[in-house]
């Protein structure tokens, strides 16, 4: 790789192919996006159903997996950084410090301000989470994702249609179609990729 | 044959480094070796050239015990790098 005599075309292509295949070596493997698709789905069905049925249970409760699924995905993270022989992309670190943000101030409204936002919590959350989804399709050009984001956005104003207990319904459908379906889309892809 | 071009940058070797090291943080050399698919010691001498110019900085420490090289670009290596692209848009669009 000693070459000096070579096009500006070569040249571009060569950037560009090396950017692409570093980029690549960081995608996550779409098991974080399963997690959270799936918890938020177990989560929100249960509320429905809590709601719907008038059980004796609190409706908040199924919803403090939430900051412990927060604490093992930052476990997840720290562990991965560890063993990771790969160095941090720019795009992956942006990612994950929007992410850390972004959960954490899911976390302080739904548990500290859901009195004050009563019937818009459902929604804002949805809102706030199509923000980091389609952020992140975009960023790694995933479509699904992008998608999958796109139609977060526009489920997360159904809620001001409906009765205030088929917002639990809607955000575990939000996160089959933003979460689960990309999530499994992209572990297919990835394995594709690697065989 | 293209004046303007960092002759620095114009390398394929040297650019593939630049180019590995504006999309991450940074990268250790064993990292660089694998992605570029270079000698060891060819990947040296290219990195001792752009240390030398200012674009990237580098850095030794020990990780488990082994002697460890952390590589990054510098801001003077992403100007030359950004300034390398353009000029590399100049002459496949010269109109524009």
């Amino acid at each position: 790789m000693e070459e000096t005599n070579f096009t500006p075309e070569e040249s571009l292509l060569l950037i560009a192919k090396t950017i692409e295949e570093t980029k690549r070596k960081f995608e996550e493997n779409g098991y974080l996006l399963l997690f959270w698709g799936i918890l938020i789905f177990i989560i929100t069905l249960s509320q429905f159903f809590i709601a719907s049925l008038n059980l004796n249970i609190g409706i908040g409760l199924p919803a403090l997996l939430y900051p412990l699924a927060a604490i093992y995905t930052f476990i997840f993270f720290q562990k991965k950084d560890k063993r990771s022989k790969l160095p941090k992309t720019i795009l992956g670190n942006i990612i994950q410090a929007m992410g850390i943000v972004l959960g954490a101030n899911l976390l302080i409204l739904g548990f500290l301000f859901r009195t004050q936002l009563g019937l818009a919590l459902i929604p804002i959350f949805l809102v706030l989470l199509s923000f980091w989804v389609i952020i992140c399709g975009v960023a790694i050009k995933f479509k699904p994702l992008l998608i999958g984001g796109i139609l977060l956005n526009l489920i997360a104003f159904i809620p001001f249609f409906i009765e205030w207990q088929y917002h639990f319904l809607i955000m575990s459908f939000a996160s089959v179609v933003a979460f689960i379906i990309p999530g499994i889309l992209f572990n297919n892809a990835q394995r594709e990729e690697n065989v | 044959m293209y004046k303007e071009l960092d002759p620095l940058l114009h390398s394929q070797l040297r650019l593939s480094i630049v180019s590995i090291l504006m999309t991450v943080d940074k990268a250790d050399f064993i990292f660089i070796k694998e992605s570029t698919k270079a000698a060891a010691g060819n990947i040296s001498i290219q990195i001792k050239k752009l240390q030398d110019a200012g674009y990237i900085k580098v850095e030794k420490s020990f990780k488990n015990n082994y002697p460890n090289t952390t590589i990054s670009i510098t801001k003077k290596g992403i100007k030359a790098f950004e300034d390398y692209v353009n000029n590399l848009k100049k002459y496949i669009h010269p109109q524009r």
